[in-house]
């Protein structure tokens, strides 16, 4: 899958490819083309360009060689139309010759502003000048394009006489004549010069290519200094200090709240998260999702720092994908989707994110799907998250827990508005099978109706 | 040389007709032809799809547009590879229109060219600019169909506006229309100190008090200004509408107490049949615009599509007269 499959159904991804800034629309085509890899040694490398890339941005993001950069890149037009056209032989017209001209300009002006950089080994362009040179019979050194005199020994003569005649208002047909005369031998130029241009198709193809992905990369290293993102390193484990969800930590950073980053490790086999309601569970699991999206595309990760192990691919069942024009009810559409999960488990090694499963049919037979889908995916190779509300599974696996409310935290009195300040979003590993029971405390909090909240303790205590 | 001196005053000069067929390109043909003797340079760009060699509606002869060494061009790259002159290409737009990117060229050997342009004013107005990047002393934009948008003063600096047979064979209601856009164009300007507090609001129906504040009236479309529950006037009888001018919003407003003060944005926001214009200043209302356009010149082309030909001097004369300001005929200048 690329990255323009994950935006689809991953809507903090989307945040995160919506902030990176793209100076040209093959740089956004090259990112949105970019496979989820599992391949260790492609991904180490990349992650060690972007480093390198980071660095120099760093050190040079007001300076010459970073601005001419940009600005090449800003100039750069998507030819693959053309390319393509030149590759199988098709005669280009002048347009088409000058934007090719202009590509083989930029390429050799990136070139140099990527050795100022001290990117040649990250970023290689190919050599271009041959193709200018072809180009710029008269060389002028500037991207203009016509089909100079230089190129076909009729041409100046024949112009010469033209000239003459419309400054003196000469002869149409004599015009008329000499202007098809003209077009022929412009039309010879152009099949002789795509001719000898098709032979640096394949160059010309890796410049564009590379150039889009120079993009990329610029625009990765901007945004991974941005947001302090983190270089991932691999390993057994997929460990996260200090895990951020970039969408969230900037609605709250906007409304003046608090953002929590969260410390997890994850193991393979399953792990189940409780927690209080508002404790930010659904949130990890989002923000889990979208680092090892993030980390497996060649991107850094939102944390401060991430130890990653690579999985073949990142799926989930979070929310309430409740379709009705498929005539599926909530609890069908998640039951098929999990179920669907489960059969590719069996195969791949996948990051599995499941949260609250079985929560919209009866507890009984609720509480038993979840003791079957922990106990399956327990014996997978597959890592996975199962938020529940459901106490005493009974199942072996990993727990934790978020610590959650914590009365006091803050030194004001609460209120629905401020209550983000008295939850502790960190994870504790918990031995406990049961479920905090914080739904009604939470409720008088948000200053739900009294006889409700009251009814329901005392029906509590009839239990 | 009648008025090419006056444009020189300026940046840029659109050129619209009333209606197909007023005589535009013969128009352009005539500055650009007067601006070379003077040695000016010169950018032309075009809005739409203009100087066809066949007019595509009426299937008359056209004159196409000539342009002399030196000048800078923008046109698409289906027409640019039809050109009649020998031109260098400077620069290539990315964004692509029906007929292939926009290219910008400068010319090398004179001839004719077709040229067609972006369809919106934004584009158009980058276009200028990179013009003006490019040196060129003055940018002319040719008009297409009946657009009147491209003259917008935020547009361009000033215009010409092409008249004639083609509006109405009956000098009478050639008169009463031209009269009409010419009494719209030459809207009084409000004073610049009201003008920079309404240059920020973007969108709604707003009143100005006395101390010359702006409120939105919750309006969101002029729509449904017949539905809006509290009185409009409650802040003044100034009100600012910064969107299109309907006849509908004058209808209502001319029924309100009388001395209405409705500001537009500008001429080409207004879209107004004379019988509900005149109603609306008869009542005692008055309407005034934040920017006027610089009108140059009024062009006559005498001649109609369906081959119908007014009398040129007394034509030019009576709209003349009627406009207290010179008319030409584009056949003959």
């Amino acid at each position: 899958m690329k990255i323009k499959d994950y935006i689809k159904q991953d809507a903090g991804f989307q945040y995160v490819i919506d902030n990176m800034e793209f100076m040209s629309s093959a740089g956004r085509r090259k990112a949105l083309n970019t496979e989820f890899s599992s391949d260790a040694d492609w991904l180490r490398e990349e992650w060690r360009r972007l480093d390198k890339a980071v660095g120099a941005t760093l050190e040079y993001k007001y300076k010459k060689p970073y601005i001419d950069l940009r600005h090449c890149l800003m100039q750069l037009h998507d030819l693959q139309g053309t390319l393509a056209s030149l590759a199988s032989h098709t005669t280009l017209n002048e347009v088409e010759l000058f934007e090719i001209k202009n590509l083989a300009l930029l390429c050799r002006t990136s070139r140099g502003a990527i050795v100022g950089l001290g990117l040649a080994e990250e970023l290689p362009l190919p050599e271009t000048t041959a193709v200018f040179d072809l180009l710029d019979p008269d060389h002028t050194g500037i991207a203009n394009f016509y089909i100079y005199d230089s190129y076909d020994v009729r041409l100046a003569p024949l112009r010469r006489e033209l000239a003459a005649l419309q400054n003196a208002g000469g002869d149409p047909i004599r015009i008329s004549e000499l202007l098809t005369q003209q077009n022929e031998i412009q039309g010879e130029v152009c099949v002789r010069l795509s001719d000898q241009l098709s032979e640096w198709a394949d160059t010309l193809i890796t410049a564009m290519e590379q150039m889009a992905y120079t993009d990329f990369l610029l625009a990765k290293a901007d945004l991974s200094i941005r947001w302090s993102l983190a270089c991932p390193t691999l390993g057994e484990h997929t460990v996260y200090k200090g895990l951020v969800n970039p969408r969230l930590k900037e609605r709250n950073e906007k409304m003046n709240l608090r953002y929590q980053p969260v410390d997890i490790e994850l193991h393979k086999g399953v792990c189940i998260i409780t927690g209080a309601n508002m404790a930010g569970k659904t949130v990890l699991l989002k923000s889990v999702g979208t680092a090892q999206v993030m980390a497996q595309c060649g991107m850094f990760v939102p944390a401060g720092k991430a130890t990653v192990t690579l999985v073949d691919d990142v799926v989930t069942s979070i929310g309430d994908d409740q379709d009705e024009m498929n005539g599926l009810s909530s609890y069908a559409s998640e039951i098929i989707k999990i179920s669907n999960i489960l059969q590719r488990c069996r195969k791949e090694k996948l990051l599995v994110l499941i949260d609250e499963p079985a929560r919209t049919t009866n507890p009984v037979e609720g509480k038993a799907l979840v003791q079957a889908i922990a106990a399956i995916l327990e014996h997978e190779a597959s890592v996975t998250l199962i938020t529940t509300h459901y106490s005493g599974l009974g199942v072996q696996c990993r727990r934790l827990r978020v610590k959650g409310f914590v009365e006091g935290m803050a030194d004001v009195p609460i209120t629905p508005q401020n209550i983000n300040l008295f939850i502790d979003y960190s994870l504790d590993e918990d031995e406990n099978d049961n479920v905090p029971q914080e739904a009604l405390r939470i409720a008088d909090i948000l200053g739900c109706d009294r006889e409700m909240t009251a009814l329901a303790r005392e029906n509590i205590n009839k239990l | 040389m009648p008025f090419v001196n006056d444009i020189l005053n300026h940046r840029s000069l659109s050129i619209v007709g009333l209606e197909k067929n007023t005589g535009k390109t013969v128009c352009l043909n005539y500055i650009l032809r007067r601006l070379n003797t003077l040695g000016v340079h010169v950018g032309v760009t075009s809005i739409g799809v203009d100087g066809e060699q066949v007019d595509s509606v009426f299937a008359t002869a056209k004159p196409e547009i000539t342009l002399y060494e030196g000048t800078h061009f923008i046109t698409s790259e289906q027409h640019y590879l039809k050109r009649q002159v020998v031109s260098v290409v400077e620069a290539v737009d990315s964004r692509r229109t029906a007929l292939g990117p926009l290219v910008t060229a400068r010319v090398l050997v004179g001839g004719k060219v077709l040229l067609s342009g972006a369809a919106t004013t934004g584009i158009l107005k980058q276009q200028i600019a990179s013009l003006d990047a490019m040196g060129c002393r003055l940018s002319i934009v040719d008009g297409a169909l009946s657009r009147l948008s491209l003259a917008s003063p935020t547009v361009t600096d000033a215009m010409v506006l092409a008249t004639g047979a083609a509006v109405s064979a009956n000098v009478k209601q050639l008169i009463s229309k031209t009269r009409f856009v010419y009494s719209l164009i030459n809207l009084e300007e409000i004073e610049p100190s009201l003008r920079d507090c309404l240059s920020n609001i973007e969108s709604g129906l707003w009143a100005i008090d006395s101390n010359g504040e702006p409120h939105d009236l919750g309006i969101a479309s002029v729509f449904l200004i017949d539905r809006a529950e509290k009185d409009i006037l409650r802040f003044g009888k100034t009100l600012f509408a910064s969107g299109a001018v309907s006849d509908r919003l004058l209808k209502v407003l001319a029924t309100k107490e009388k001395g209405i003060t409705l500001i537009a944005r500008d001429f080409t926001k207004l879209f107004l049949t004379p019988e509900v214009y005149t109603d609306f200043v008869r009542r005692g209302h008055r309407l005034m615009v934040m920017q006027r356009s610089r009108l140059i010149a009024i062009t006559l082309n005498p001649t109609s599509p369906q081959g119908f030909l007014l009398d040129s001097r007394s034509t030019c004369e009576a709209l003349s007269d009627a406009l207290q300001t010179p008319v030409y005929d584009v056949m003959k200048i």
